[in-house]
């Protein structure tokens, strides 16, 4: 065998951990283990924040969901029969279908104010206005949802209330708010709408700030009217913001509860009880905790599975720049 | 090598920062701060007493606990004023304490919960009364032996009461004025009530209602049905509680009386239940009432207060929130629930329950009698916020300045109708009430509904009888 004998080139095999370990320093640094250190040092505290007051409780759900516990006796195994007695409540299965209901009206009708509004205070006006109206839409957001839900009771009531009376004046008769399942429902979406657009609003208020002044400038110069500006441009540019307005808004809806509490108790019949509402009723009214962490445990696989159906769907429609 | 020294430093620097922090920790650990063993009488061998926080007001508390040390002055006591919507937030809450591991020895509880407590939690109190039956006496003369066994259950008694409001109807004298029309007599019947309601709806404007009524257990629909001679579910007497009532109450008043009351079978399919239910369906069809839904307790003073309702059913409590809205004597009254097939009338009543995870029961029993003495309930409700459960306390001198002219009615409910009894609150109490209101609301919701939604309720109140509590 010589030296000029050609030989098969066999390649190194293909492992990214060493190359990637070949492309460091010959030796990991001091200043990097502390920085990494210091990385794990400053999250540590949020893991366990969210292993303890996250994940647990949502294990000890699924745990309890599996159990028959009234809080006064011991806890006993019940294995599926929480879950098979649930799914054959009419209740509970209503409840599922008015928490959609309401989610689908909710967040639509949230995102469109929240996005029109934006638009409207982004436009031209004086910056003293615009902080007058940046505070006035957020302010519900930061005020109790029981609290304002009382005052909803009083302002929607049929016979007493001030909606009705002002529909009284331009000739609407009077409209059964909390008395009738339509009504009820457009009740409690509207005094939820009221109080959490304020949060999409400022979303897409930063959004909007995010978008080049030069683009809608190119499209002027183009011809494009306001509104094809709006939808060619800005609702592209926007579609992240949306994203995460949407998937935030959801998950809220979702898990709705002191509207439809304190303003229909559930009815007319059960036209506005929501999942969280029976969650809370069976537990805290009926002392029947492993039913309702049964029903906990569904509403969390509802929440897990519309919002990867979320991101999964934003691959197709958000853009990003 | 510079990074090797840099990081030796920094290494220094973190062991400083942490010895540091290690340093502010031990001194703020070392610190007196407030903690949860701190608040007054918190594991420092008090006698706990849980009551719902707006049953009285913070002098009565007060009067309340001091009242009681200066005849205990042995027995550290701690009043739990629990803030809560209604009975059903507040049994809620008093089980999530009691899940906790902070139970209170003694709890307020309305008939809403008694049967609950008493099966669940409870303690009978048969043998602390029989001890001190001669300290008693007085009491139980003075109480009504239906308000008692309202608090007994299976042959033992579980509360002493202290207050109850049956369900009256009140007038408003001014748009009984403008309608033209006079005080009921005591004896009215559905019919002079709808009748009264038409007249009262031709007088008054628009934003006017004639009747207010609310969708709950007490006070909604439960009095209409007691008056159409039926009820929400089976009603029947358990055996036993002749060593109370032997002991305590005269012969005449002891008659038919059993240990407790039991509810059953629901009966909400039965052509009476339905006949009640259409007869409210014809009021609100006819805009002379609230839908029960669109009743709220929280504004009905403001609304009757003002003139914008003429009648509302409620116990001897409003006087006391009437008055404090400013009506005068004059401007208001009270008179028998209208009959239909019966005049019994339904109240509900309220008194401290011992716990059976209570450590001082002894001390706790001292405490109820201490609670059920004239001159501390004379203390407590003062203001008029309920009627007390002793019959002397309902007198002349109390509604003086309050009103209303008629207050005789409050106790004559119990008195002149031996019939009236305790809303019906068995211990699936919680489930039947959600209900009741659930299917009520269904049934009142539209013409030709009543039927269907009585047949769900029949059938949903039967699956929750049968569930254990």
């Amino acid at each position: 065998m010589t030296n000029t004998e050609i030989r098969p080139v066999r390649p190194e095999p293909t492992r990214p951990r060493r190359a990637r370990k070949a492309s460091e320093p010959a030796a990991t640094t001091a200043r990097t283990r502390g920085t990494r250190l210091l990385a794990v040092l400053f999250l540590a505290p949020t893991v366990v924040g969210i292993v303890v007051f996250t994940v647990v409780p949502i294990v000890g759900s699924v745990v309890l969901s599996l159990f028959q516990w009234d809080v006064i006796d011991d806890p006993r195994w019940a294995g599926a029969a929480n879950y098979r007695e649930i799914l054959t409540d009419s209740t509970v299965l209503v409840s599922f279908r008015n928490t959609l209901v309401f989610m689908v009206l909710a967040v639509a009708l949230q995102l469109l104010i929240a996005l029109v509004l934006a638009i409207a205070v982004n436009g031209r006006m004086p910056k003293w206005l615009r902080s007058v109206f940046r505070s006035a839409f957020f302010f519900p957001l930061v005020l109790s949802a029981a609290s304002i839900s009382v005052v909803m009771k009083y302002l929607f009531n049929q016979d007493f209330g001030p909606v009705n009376w002002l529909l009284g004046t331009v000739g609407i008769p009077s409209v059964p708010w909390l008395t009738s399942e339509n009504g009820a429902m457009a009740a409690v979406v509207l005094a939820y709408v009221w109080q959490q657009f304020g949060f999409s609003f400022l979303l897409f208020v930063g959004g909007l700030n995010n978008i080049p002044k030069e683009v809608h400038e190119a499209a002027a110069l183009d011809g494009a009217s306001g509104v094809r500006k709006h939808l060619a441009i800005t609702l592209p540019l926007l579609s992240p913001t949306l994203l995460v307005a949407s998937v935030v808004g959801i998950i809220n809806a979702l898990q709705v509860f002191e509207q439809p509490y304190v303003l229909t108790a559930g009815g007319p019949g059960d036209s506005t009880r929501t999942v969280v509402m029976v969650i809370y009723e069976t537990a805290f009214e009926q002392l029947r905790f492993g039913e309702a962490s049964a029903v906990g445990v569904l509403l969390f696989a509802l929440i897990m599975a519309v919002t990867a159906l979320q991101f999964r769907l934003s691959r197709r429609y958000v853009h990003y720049q | 090598m510079t990074d090797s020294l840099l990081s030796r430093r920094g290494l220094m620097r973190y062991g400083a920062y942490g010895a540091g922090a290690a340093a502010v920790a031990g001194v703020a650990a070392g610190w007196d701060r407030l903690i949860a063993a701190d608040i007054p009488g918190r594991d420092d061998g008090s006698l706990v007493i849980a009551t719902l926080g707006s049953a009285f007001n913070l002098d009565a508390q007060r009067a309340l606990r001091d009242g009681f040390r200066e005849v205990h002055p042995d027995i550290k006591i701690r009043i739990n004023p629990v803030q809560a919507y209604d009975w059903s937030d507040f049994f809620s809450k008093i089980l999530t304490q009691i899940a906790a591991g902070t139970a209170p020895d003694l709890v307020y509880v309305a008939t809403e919960g008694v049967q609950l407590f008493a099966q669940r939690l409870g303690v009978p109190l048969d043998r602390w009364a029989k001890r001190d039956a001669a300290e008693l006496r007085s009491y139980f003369a003075d109480v009504h032996p239906s308000l008692v066994e309202s608090m007994m259950y299976e042959g033992s008694l579980y509360q002493l009461p202290v207050e109850f409001n049956a369900a009256d109807m009140y007038l408003n004298t001014r748009v009984l004025e403008r309608a033209g029309a006079d005080l009921p007599d005591n004896d009215w019947t559905h019919d002079d009530f709808t009748t009264l309601l038409r007249a009262m709806k031709r007088s008054n404007g628009a934003g006017f209602t004639p009747y207010f009524w609310t969708n709950r257990l007490w006070g909604g629909v439960v009095p209409w049905l007691f008056a159409g001679g039926t009820n929400l579910l089976a009603e029947s007497k358990a055996p036993g509680g002749d060593w109370l009532w032997n002991s305590f109450y005269p012969e005449a008043q002891r008659r038919g009386r059993g240990g407790g009351y039991r509810w059953t079978t629901p009966l909400a399919d039965s052509d009476r239940v339905a006949e009640v239910y259409d007869y409210l369906a014809s009021l609100i069809q006819e805009d002379l009432c609230t839908r029960p839904e669109g009743g709220d307790g929280r504004n009905l003073v403001g609304v009757f207060s003002t003139g914008r309702v003429g009648v509302t059913p409620a116990g001897g409590f409003w006087a006391g929130g009437l008055h404090e809205a400013g009506m005068k004597p004059t401007d208001y009254d009270v008179r028998y629930f209208p009959r239909r097939h019966t005049r019994r009338h339904q109240f509900g009543a309220a008194g401290y329950a011992m716990l059976r995870t209570s450590k001082m029961r002894d001390e706790a029993w001292e405490f109820i009698k201490y609670a059920a003495r004239k001159d501390v309930m004379t203390q407590l409700f003062a203001a008029n916020q309920t009627t007390p459960a002793r019959r002397s306390m309902v007198d002349a001198a109390r509604y003086r300045e309050t009103g209303p002219a008629h207050w005789q009615v409050f106790y004559d409910t119990l008195d002149k109708i031996p019939s009236t009894g305790p809303i019906p609150a068995p211990p699936q109490v919680n489930e039947v009430e959600q209900l009741l209101i659930k299917h009520t609301g269904t049934a009142l919701a539209s013409p030709g509904a009543v039927r269907p939604a009585l047949r769900r309720l029949q059938g949903d109140l039967e699956k929750a009888m049968e569930r254990e509590v």
